[in-house]
């Protein structure tokens, strides 16, 4: 029990901004009111919001796990020691499980979403974020160069589904996965067909009889026939190629009437010619998401500093090994997917760098409706999610913006709207939409990113200070689960989160179609393939799908 | 009688298609598996070890967790080491005890994995390495031997490429000093002394980027069958290099798997080539579990109260020869048949805890043995496949003794002050 006393409140989900009141806990949850002698937390003059909330995040398995084998140097350089609560763990751009969940929760965020799980790996995956304390996690389960359900989309032909819906929800299912992630439909697939890529959504995945339209299409409409809490999650194709804001473009083309999240949107905004200086579309593409409601995007913001690109689009991940000369990691994946890392710096004295710095904040200052358009680095390729105080200070701090922007290779800047003067600055509202109410709505989180009753215990208070990056970087009180888990900057418990894993009716004669595709293309047996290891799904939450009963 | 399935985790292949006769509490058969997979599941269900002794003497688990704990406690610097031949689940479990004394932790098979730190690799599963290879090389690798299954899961045994329905363009050559089992197997096979895999990996980079090489400088390389197999990198829409410890195992195996990595790297610039590395048992989980918990694949210290890792320093061969332990807990690990004479001289003179499901030398001399109930036989838990492919072990008998797992939580428990029960 827990009485969070006459802070001011930012609640954007149920029409809250700024309020001064109470937040009453019970037993994990918002309750209507509390016994007057219920325990409470002075937090006049503080800030309140649901806890954070991250849609897209790289935190767990196999890929992770490589890029942190490839980073001694940032380990080394970032240290956590063991104290009474906490097990010790080191950081840098890919921290370690434990540093991961203590992390996530020091800057008040409660609830992440991993984007990117090749469903043979859903066992390393769930095993880490079983050493990821606190945080409550789900995954994303990549499924957009999967050579089964690539048959399925096949036999579906142009305008159906097939089994394609069973199919997904089976996946879903055998992974403790909460929904599905799409990552360059069909071009990773033609990577490992000789170091190859699709160019365009009606390129033919070569012999396999479909395109990546085809892909994005079938797999949409499955998705809103399974009712899945989140919509499809797509990391379109062409990222980072000059020019690919058209494919962006067709791709939402492609999925209007349907729900689609775009990952990353900045890395997908680039105007001109591919192989030549890119420009910024930003604005184009903010406009056409204001006016698709069935539609949104996390922005992938890059920030200056250290990166690590980690992407299962692995034919992107060979032009940047290509870039900088260093370190590069590719993993094939049977059947699936594949995968390529590269530690990356950005810089603001670079053009491109710049432009992708600059494109980002365009997006979030021209979108006209926050719900849809949410914050995310893309951790950690875009920058560390230890960035995100500072990124909110450039949203809601207009003379720091314009500070940092006047830093900036100004022939980039040049080619973004940035020089206007963009006079927008964000509201604590806006930002409790962008880190916590948006995120939850499009994740279909009904318990999360609020505080009306009934809503999950996960809050977070700030202390009021002009200086928004100190602001969000220290929360005064985290709480979880109704537990009181971060005072002013320290950790003072460390219990273990929920996965947040989906839970969709499907009909289980699909096993049967799948069992002979299956003993052709992997190196597992069909039987053990699912994950049904108490130990690595639980403790679980599952969020029902409502199957027909979705609406865009 | 029953049958149930199970999966072998004897040499890095995972195989999960394992399966085996359930009689009264005991194996009576087990069908699918090589040579050392019969040895594996045979070694974990022979002797009836007793579940814990204490210098020799038979004792109660609790007594022998007791004076584990006493042992650890009091050490300056405990080394832990082994975990090759333990599920991930126990790996977890080590890591945590390992940071809880304050120790130093090492898997150690540090060269390769330092190479890859250094500079990543292009890797891939067998499934894509199975169905999308036309050319495998084995690298002063010999699977036949070492991992039996690997080239017939591969299809890349004689049986598989001619089975395979996709043509005879489809190769294996093998690169090793001497004719192995695998050579049998081979198209081709290029004689290549020990000592000369740098050299020879470096040419092949040069030819790789059509730099010309001083003939008079080379003459002990096989320049010519090394070009041919350039070309046919090259040429090849997908190749696959594996590797074996026998690159890195000398002093310079650092700079060889080095100049592998660096090979594969340069021929992926036009070719889809990936490298996997054989891997015994469960090592793969071992580096991976202990990544995820400190960031680091192997030779973590816990000395500062958290994870330093610096292989060389920390290495538990190093660490040994070099006398630094006062007390091991050796996991699952032969430790005086594989160290260094040297390393094993010492590990005989210091306080050590076994924890293992089979009878070794190492655990008769210990002074703390736990007999455990071995993961994929008693236990279920986890393996990572020398792909990182993660695969299930079931737990076809039951046994009342505690696992690995168990044990190791148990010392974690008692050592963090808790009684016991």
């Amino acid at each position: 029990m827990l009485r969070i006393a006459q802070g001011r409140v930012y609640d954007p989900a149920n029409g809250i901004d700024g309020e001064v009141r109470d937040v009453c806990l019970d037993d994990g949850k918002v309750v209507e009111e509390l016994p007057s002698d219920a325990p409470r937390l002075d937090a006049r003059g503080m800030v309140v919001m649901p806890g954070g909330v991250d849609i897209h995040s790289h935190i767990a398995g196999p890929a992770v796990n490589a890029a942190r084998k490839l980073a001694p140097e940032e380990h080394r350089a970032d240290v956590l020691d063991r104290t009474a609560v906490m097990r010790s763990g080191t950081g840098g751009t890919v921290p370690s499980t434990f540093a991961t969940g203590y992390r996530y929760a020091l800057l008040g965020y409660t609830t992440v979403v991993d984007a990117a799980t090749p469903p043979l790996a859903a066992r390393h995956a769930l095993a880490e974020l079983r050493d990821t304390p606190i945080v409550d996690a789900a995954f994303l389960v990549l499924m957009g160069n999967n050579l089964t359900l690539f048959e399925l989309i096949r036999e579906a032909g142009p305008d159906g589904v097939g089994r394609v819906a069973e199919a997904v929800a089976w996946w879903l299912e055998a992974t403790g996965g909460y929904g599905v992630k799409l990552v360059n439909p069909g071009g990773v697939e033609m990577w490992k067909r000789g170091n190859r890529n699709v160019t365009s959504l009606d390129d033919e995945v070569e012999g396999l009889g479909v395109t990546p339209r085809h892909v994005l299409s079938t797999i949409a409409t499955a998705v809103d026939e399974l009712g899945l809490p989140h919509p499809v999650h797509v990391h379109c194709n062409n990222l980072g190629v000059a020019g690919n804001w058209r494919t962006t473009l067709d791709t939402l083309d492609t999925l209007q009437g349907r729900r689609a999240h775009l990952a990353h949107l900045q890395f997908h905004a680039y105007g001109g010619t591919p192989g030549k200086r890119p420009r910024s579309r930003a604005p184009e593409l903010a406009e056409h998401l204001d006016t698709h409601p069935e539609h949104s995007a996390d922005v992938g913001q890059v920030m200056f500093g250290p990166a690590t690109t980690m992407t299962a689009d692995a034919p992107v991940s060979a032009l940047l090994r290509d870039l900088t000369g260093g370190k590069w990691v590719n993993a094939d994946v049977e059947a699936e997917t594949g995968c390529g890392i590269v530690p990356f710096a950005y810089r603001e004295r670079n053009y491109v760098h710049a432009l992708q710095w600059g494109i980002g904040l365009e997006l979030f200052l021209l979108s006209r409706d926050p719900w849809r358009v949410v914050l995310s680095t893309d951790h950690p390729n875009g920058a560390s999610f230890l960035s995100y105080p500072r990124l909110i200070r450039l949203l809601m701090d207009r003379e720091f913006r314009n500070e940092q922007i006047a830093r900036a290779n100004q022939k980039a800047i040049g080619r973004t709207v940035l020089r206007d003067d963009l006079e927008r600055e964000y509201t604590l509202g806006d930002i409790a939409v962008v880190t916590r109410a948006g995120p939850a709505r499009l994740l279909g989180l009904a318990d999360k990113g609020h505080l009306g009753v009934g809503a999950d215990a996960d809050v977070t208070v700030y202390r009021d200070n002009e200086d928004r990056e100190e602001m969000f970087a220290t929360p005064r009180y985290v709480i979880k689960d109704g537990r009181l888990i971060v005072e002013d900057g320290e950790l003072r418990a460390a219990p273990a989160g929920d996965l947040l894993r989906v839970a969709a009716d499907y009909d289980e004669e699909i096993e049967r179609t799948l069992e002979p595709l299956f003993e052709e293309r992997y190196s597992v047996q069909l039987s053990n393939y699912p994950v049904r290891e108490p130990w690595l799904l639980e403790p679980a939450r599952r969020v029902s799908a409502r199957r027909g009963g979705s609406e865009p | 009688m029953t049958d149930r399935a199970a999966t072998c985790a004897g040499c890095g292949c995972g195989c999960d298609d394992i399966e085996v006769a359930v009689g009264a509490e005991a194996l009576e058969g087990v069908a699918r598996t090589c040579s050392l997979g019969d040895a594996w599941f045979a070694e974990r269900t022979a002797d009836a070890l007793p579940a814990a002794r204490v210098d020799g003497r038979e004792v109660d688990v609790e007594e022998a967790i007791d004076v584990s704990a006493a042992i650890l406690r009091e050490a300056r610097l405990p080394l832990v080491c082994g975990l090759h031949q333990t599920d991930c689940e126990s790996q977890r479990a080590a890591v945590g005890l390992a940071e809880a004394i304050g120790a130093v932790i090492d898997p150690g098979d540090g060269a390769a994995g330092s190479a890859a730190q250094a500079f990543g690799l292009s890797t891939a599963t067998f499934g894509d390495v199975r169905d999308r290879a036309e050319l495998v090389v084995a690298w002063r690798a010999d699977p036949v031997a070492s991992h039996p299954r690997l080239l017939p899961r591969l299809r890349f045994d004689r049986a598989g490429r001619a089975a395979g329905g996709r043509g005879p363009e489809r190769m294996l050559i093998v690169v090793d000093a001497d004719r192995t089992a695998t050579v049998d197997e081979a198209d081709v096979f290029i004689a290549l002394p020990p000592e000369l895999d740098f050299e020879a990996l470096w040419a092949m980079r040069a030819l790789v980027r059509d730099i010309a090489i001083d003939r008079d400088l080379a003459t002990r390389l096989p320049l010519d069958a090394l070009g041919e197999l350039v070309a046919r990198l090259r040429a090849c829409p997908y190749g696959t290099v594996l590797y074996g410890s026998g690159l890195a195992a000398a002093a310079d195996g650092y700079v060889n798997a080095l100049a592998l990595l660096a090979l594969v790297r340069d021929l992926a610039r036009t070719a889809h080539v990936v490298a996997l590395p054989l891997r015994e048992g469960n090592a793969r989980g071992a580096e991976d579990v202990l990544a995820w918990q400190t960031g680091y694949p192997a030779a973590v210290s816990f000395a500062c109260g958290h994870p330093r890792a610096q292989p060389g320093e920390f290495s538990a061969a190093d660490v040994l020869e070099r006398g630094e332990a006062d007390a091991a807990l050796i996991v699952g690990f032969g430790a005086l048949d594989h160290l260094s004479p040297r390393a094993a001289d010492y590990v005989r003179r210091i306080p050590t805890i076994v924890v293992s499901p089979r009878a070794t030398e190492t655990a008769v001399g210990a002074r703390v043995a736990f007999g455990t109930a071995a993961a994929g036989i008693y236990r279920e838990g986890t393996v990572h496949r020398m792909d990182g492919v993660p695969v299930p072990l079931q737990a076809p008998l039951t046994s009342s003794r505690p696992g690995d797992r168990e044990v190791l939580a148990a010392i974690a428990a008692r050592v963090a002050g808790e009684e016991g029960s």
